[in-house]
């Protein structure tokens, strides 16, 4: 009991004064008011003295009646100019209504509501379910089995793969799965418990947060860095924590879910740019900065421009270079979400800047990263200027309200980032394996008779989708009629959307997946897309991923056997004429 | 010796663990129980529904006097940034517009940021080390130019602790979950491979979800990685804007972004209002959508179980009643009740001896009682099936790690008494005399008090600003360490202090904990209750001597004659 024993002990050795960092003068100021105001309490039934108190008082000392005088008047009117809370009166004794009880009483009996829950689709969607797989590890042989090698379950343990070679992992880089990171992890669990126990603001960061948040910005020289309990609440928490209404975002219009989200609790006016097209980014950043002009504003608002490095949709790169002139050509800050491209772009892997050979401080305004995908941790992350920073620990809501993470998490990555910055062979070795799988496919004929790729040759997702002239042939929709299709939806404000040519388009995707997991033991996976939540152009793809546990030869055969699986799929569908 | 806010100064540096004897570090994470007079078993509230809450008030001058206090801080705000915009541009380089760039933050919204926060920072985010179990280690900091800038001396403060939301003690670094979490390292590593629905489900994840099902009574759960971005993606996946939600006024932030983002109306009710809430229904039928006059397709009342900044909890058979007789739908947020109360553990359900199913959605946070990470949704298995497909954070963001995932499993079971049976029994009984022991004592001493008897949040009234900082700075001078919360995460005039209660705490530390609240109480002229949500004694408001409190409350503090509501 060394702790209890020392904390008794303390109550003799308290100051008796309070160290309270006031400036004198306010502490005297406080007291005088307050006396100022019993002596008005007393005399409040007598006016007379009241008048009295006051000629005395500015007889004797003016100035200090003019400063209490100002101070009343002011407060009277801070008060007054208070929102008032309109009262709603009770509308249905609203004389316009004019319903009795009992009209009312049988309109309440007759309300019909929906159930909670739509399930009316549930059964002609649950394929979907049926098809996600379960990491097994309760089979005997795991031991044995060595990344990237797992068993898994689906549907249920009612199919059971043994031994498959993962191509769906997130954790590109896999360092964290080496042994002196583990360590790292499980020291921590030992010194620090799992979880924080507390938000930020009470109690629950520790020196393990702040370490990381200035391992961070060191390693990815920014000024600061702010940490997040789950990668996809930071944009939808960053954004709005900056911006109101009026302000300005031009964004790409394939932006990712957790960007679509943060637009629409984000309170400012938005505006999209064709898909990485820097033409059409130009003339609109142009016509708004015109007609802000005109419309003489009393202060400048905000403007964003946001896009995503890799992006979660295509794989595409965002061209940074370009974004950068315009945005400071136009005084726009540029967000950038770099949730798939920290960690395996430029030779170090600090991202979309170095992969241009560009300082990230002067480029990107704010970066938004994962903890949980190349890092192989759990967690996000934002990357900026000190002013931003600050001001995100102090408003941004899934900062302040929101426990912060197991200390275990934050010491992993800080161990990920200081092996990384002595040792980029993990990081060459993904990109060997994108540019790799990348060129396999661009240069296979036979598969470019279906298949398109979208993802850039640095992206360690390779995302390929059925090229338009087959999706034509065969499910009869592109795109742009798939957007329609969407936007109609959205303005008529169902929730419940079933577009069956997406679906059977989605469906025929998973053949292919089960194709290769069932015949060659290889799991690629489809990109999930949740139709409903979309509001942007979107096509249905299919995704392999790479990591650094894979050896060139693996991959090798493997691509040998995923081309077989699609082609042997895509030939059954085309029509024997 | 002066101080520049170099990078090198005002770094909060990792402080190596202290190597203490491990029977020490255990009783400093978790107190062993003194003797078995110090347990409580909690009843069951049968059904019965609570009365509207009894909130007492402050004698009239102490509104005013707060009210002043605000003033002279906001006018004191107002000349400074004057001046300081006038005078010194260059401190206020974060406010001012830039070589054409707006600045993140206008002068406005970081007014009280700015110019009243601040003058507290100390009191807020102090950086801590290690378990934040019975004790804890708060890291030493210099305040300086009025809180512009911290540096580390590199010591640190043991502290008991009344803020961490360790409410049944499972924030240890020895025993069953610490063991399952090392395993879990070993066995599964500690990334997450990605989102659920694509390759982030593992057996551990099924077995978690499994258990906490059975745990609820539900008959499925899902399991997220993050207790806020539970709630804020949940709603938009079966609400839209022809559904309407009526809320609670104190809801949590992440139930509103989530409802927010869903696009669904909200209508708000007065905390804890029923009869308003059911006022509130029946206009909303009949009245239906506005503009459109149609019905609404469904109607979901949201409401959290226990509130964290009131101690008060939800009127659960009420709202059920209303629920069923309006056919409406209930969601109830456990993050704080979930773990803590009831006889079993099992939340407001427990505490009201409610079945379940009686309520459409229980959504809850494994950061709190079980001291893991994350949220959970239990409902209907095929709602549960929908969800998986639907909810954007399954399908887009990170999946729970497993070490997450083992502390969630084995402090569960022992809760339900399935590893270590008895233990989970004894952390229950421990926390709830606790949280009577400390509501009567400060209620006895004459301090107002917030909410329900059993509930282990336990927030005391300090109504002026300005004693926040006083408060918080003298109980830290005492070595303990307390939550101080102001506007605006409460009403404007009620600036109150948060215990947070903890199984891990013994009598003696709560004894130790109210012979200083008592000291500082009288220093700050604190004991101002009037005695009406008391039992009343003799008419006049309770001042009891803090002997006579620590020589009578733990017996009488076992009897719910001692507690109104
Ligand atoms: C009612 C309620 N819901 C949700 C949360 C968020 O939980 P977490 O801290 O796990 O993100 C909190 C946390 O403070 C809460 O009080």
């Amino acid at each position: 009991m060394v702790a209890a024993a020392s904390i008794d002990a303390v109550a003799s050795t308290l100051p008796n004064s309070i160290p309270v960092p006031v400036p004198h003068f306010i502490a005297k100021l406080g007291c005088q008011l307050s006396s100022l105001l019993t002596l008005l309490l007393i005399h409040i039934p007598g006016g007379t003295q009241l008048l009295t108190y006051i000629k005395k008082s500015i007889h004797d000392d003016p100035y200090r009646a003019a400063v209490e005088i100002g101070l009343i008047v002011y407060g009277i009117l801070y008060w007054l100019a208070k929102p008032k809370r309109t009262k709603k009166s009770y509308i249905l004794n609203d004389s316009k209504l004019l319903l009795s009880e009992r009209e009312i009483n049988d309109l309440i009996e007759d309300w019909e509501p929906e159930p909670l829950v739509d399930a009316s689709i549930l059964e002609e969607q649950r394929w979907r379910l049926q098809s996600i797989p379960v990491i097994d590890t309760v089979t005997d042989d795991t031991k044995s089995l060595k990344q990237p090698f797992i068993n898994i379950s689906r549907d249920d343990n009612k199919e059971f793969y043994k031994n498959v070679l993962n191509l769906t992992s997130h954790n590109f880089l896999q360092i964290s799965s080496l042994p002196q990171v583990l360590d790292v992890a499980k020291q921590t669990v030992e010194n620090y418990g799992v979880g924080a126990c507390g938000p930020a603001g009470f109690y629950g960061n520790q020196d393990a947060h702040y370490t990381t948040e200035y391992k961070l910005a060191e390693f990815f020289g920014t000024e600061g860095a702010v940490l997040y309990g789950q990668d996809f609440c930071v944009a939808a928490s960053v954004i709005p924590a900056f911006t109101k209404r009026g302000d300005l975002i031009v964004a790409d219009d394939q932006v990712s879910l957790s960007i679509q989200n943060a637009l629409q609790l984000s309170r400012s006016t938005i505006y999209y740019f064709k898909h990485n097209d820097m033409e059409s980014l130009e003339n609109l950043l142009i016509e708004l900065n015109e007609s802000e002009k005109l419309e003489k504003l009393p202060a400048i608002p905000r403007k964003f421009i946001v896009t995503e490095g890799l992006f979660h949709n295509s794989g595409d790169l965002a061209p940074l270079p370009q974004l950068t002139r315009l945005k400071n050509k136009y005084k726009f800050r540029l967000f950038v979400d770099e949730t798939f491209s920290l960690g395996v772009l430029g030779k170090t892997g600090r991202g979309l800047s170095e992969h241009f050979n560009m300082d990230r401080s002067s480029s990107i305004d704010i970066t938004v990263g994962s903890m949980a995908t190349a890092f192989g941790s759990s967690g996000g992350f934002v990357l900026g200027d000190h002013i931003m920073t600050f001001h995100q620990h102090i408003g941004s809501n899934a900062y302040c309200f929101s426990a912060s993470l197991p200390a275990y998490t934050v010491l992993t990555l800080t161990k990920v980032l200081e092996i990384m910055d002595q040792d980029n062979s993990a990081v060459n070795k993904v990109q060997v394996l994108s540019k790799m799988l990348h060129d396999f496919f661009i240069t296979d004929d036979q598969l470019s008779k279906f298949v398109e790729v979208t993802s850039d040759e640095q992206s360690p997702v390779l995302h390929f989708r059925l090229n338009q002239s087959f999706r034509d042939l065969i499910f009869h929709y592109s795109m742009d009629s798939l957007f329609e299709t969407i936007i109609k939806f959205q303005q008529k404000n169902s929730t419940t959307r079933f577009i069956e040519n997406f679906e059977n388009e989605e469906k025929f995707l998973q053949k292919i997946v089960d194709k290769a997991l069932i015949k060659h033991n290889i799991l690629i996976s489809r990109n999930t897309i949740v139709m409903k939540h979309e509001s942007l152009p979107c096509l249905p793809s299919l995704k392999i991923c790479v990591n650094a546990n894979i050896s060139e030869k693996i991959l090798v055969d493997a691509l040998a056997n995923i081309k077989e699986s699609i082609l042997h799929c895509c030939q059954e569908l085309v029509p024997k004429n | 010796m002066t101080y520049t806010s170099s990078a090198a100064t005002t770094r909060v540096k990792l402080i190596p663990p202290k190597e203490l004897p491990v029977l020490v570090q255990k009783e400093n994470e978790y107190g062993s129980l003194t003797s078995k007079e110090f347990l409580l078993e909690t009843k069951r509230l049968k059904s019965k529904s609570l009365g509207p809450p009894i909130m007492d008030t402050p004698p009239y001058y102490i509104v005013l006097i707060t009210y002043l206090n605000y003033l002279i801080l906001i006018i004191l705000g107002h000349i400074h940034d004057f001046l300081g915009l006038k005078f010194q541009k260059e401190k206020h380089t974060d406010v001012i517009e830039q070589d054409g760039y707006a600045p993140w933050f206008s002068k406005f919204e970081s007014f009280y940021v700015r110019r009243l926060k601040k003058r507290i920072d100390d009191c807020f985010a102090r950086p801590t080390t290690g378990v934040p179990g019975r004790f804890i280690e708060c890291i030493d900091r210099i305040s300086h130019n009025m809180n512009d800038f911290f540096t580390y001396p590199g010591s640190t403060t043991m502290c008991l602790n009344l803020s961490s939301y360790n409410y049944l003690g499972f924030a240890q670094s020895k025993g069953q979950c610490t063991d399952a979490a090392l395993d879990s390292i070993d066995k599964y590593g500690v990334q997450s491979n990605g989102p659920r629905t694509l390759i982030g489900t593992t057996d551990l994840h099924v077995e978690a979800e499994r258990l906490i099902a059975t745990f609820l009574g539900k008959e499925d759960a899902m399991i997220f990685s993050q207790g806020y971005g539970t709630n804020a993606n949940f709603f938009n996946a079966f609400l839209d804007s022809k559904c309407l939600v009526i809320s609670d006024e104190l809801n949590h932030t992440s139930i509103r972004t989530g409802v927010r983002l869903s696009g669904a109306t909200v209508r708000i009710f007065k905390h804890n209002d029923m009869t308003a809430l059911e006022k509130l229904i029946r206009e909303q039928i009949v009245l239906g959508q506005p503009k459109t006059s149609r019905p609404w397709k469904k109607i979901i009342i949201c409401v959290e179980g226990l509130f964290s900044m009131e101690g008060t909890l939800c009127n659960l058979p009420a709202l059920i009643e209303l629920k069923k007789k309006y056919k409406c739908y209930l969601y109830v947020d456990e993050a704080h009740s979930i773990g803590a109360m009831g006889p079993t553990g099992r939340g407001v359900c427990d505490v009201f001896g409610v079945d379940p199913n009686e309520i459409d959605i229980l959504m809850g946070t494994f950061t709190k009682s079980f001291g893991a990470a994350g949220g959970y949704i239990a409902c209907d298995k095929w709602m549960i099936d929908r969800f998986r497909l639907d909810l954007s954070t399954c399908s887009y963001g990170e999946s729970t790690p497993a070490p997450v995932l083992a502390q969630i499993i084995s402090s569960t079971r022992t809760i339900m008494g399935q590893l270590h049976p008895g233990e989970g029994a004894e952390r229950l009984q421990r926390i709830a005399f606790n949280s009577r022991y400390l509501r009567l004592g400060l209620q006895r001493l004459g301090f107002i008090v917030y909410g329900h008897p059993d509930s282990p949040v336990i927030p005391m009234l300090l109504y002026c600003p300005s004693k926040m900082p006083a408060f918080s700075r003298m109980m830290l001078q005492r070595k303990i360490a307390v939550v101080v919360v102001a506007y605006p995460a409460t009403p404007l005039i009620e600036s109150r202090v948060r215990f947070c209660m903890s199984a891990s705490l013994t009598k003696e530390d709560i004894d130790y904990l109210l012979r200083h609240v008592d000291e500082v109480g009288d220093k700050l002229f604190l004991k101002v209750s009037s005695g009406k949500a008391n039992v009343e004694e003799d008419g006049r408001p309770p001042r009891w001597s803090i002997e006579e409190v620590l020589e009578k409350t733990p017996q009488d503090c076992k009897y719910d004659r001692f507690f109104l509501d």
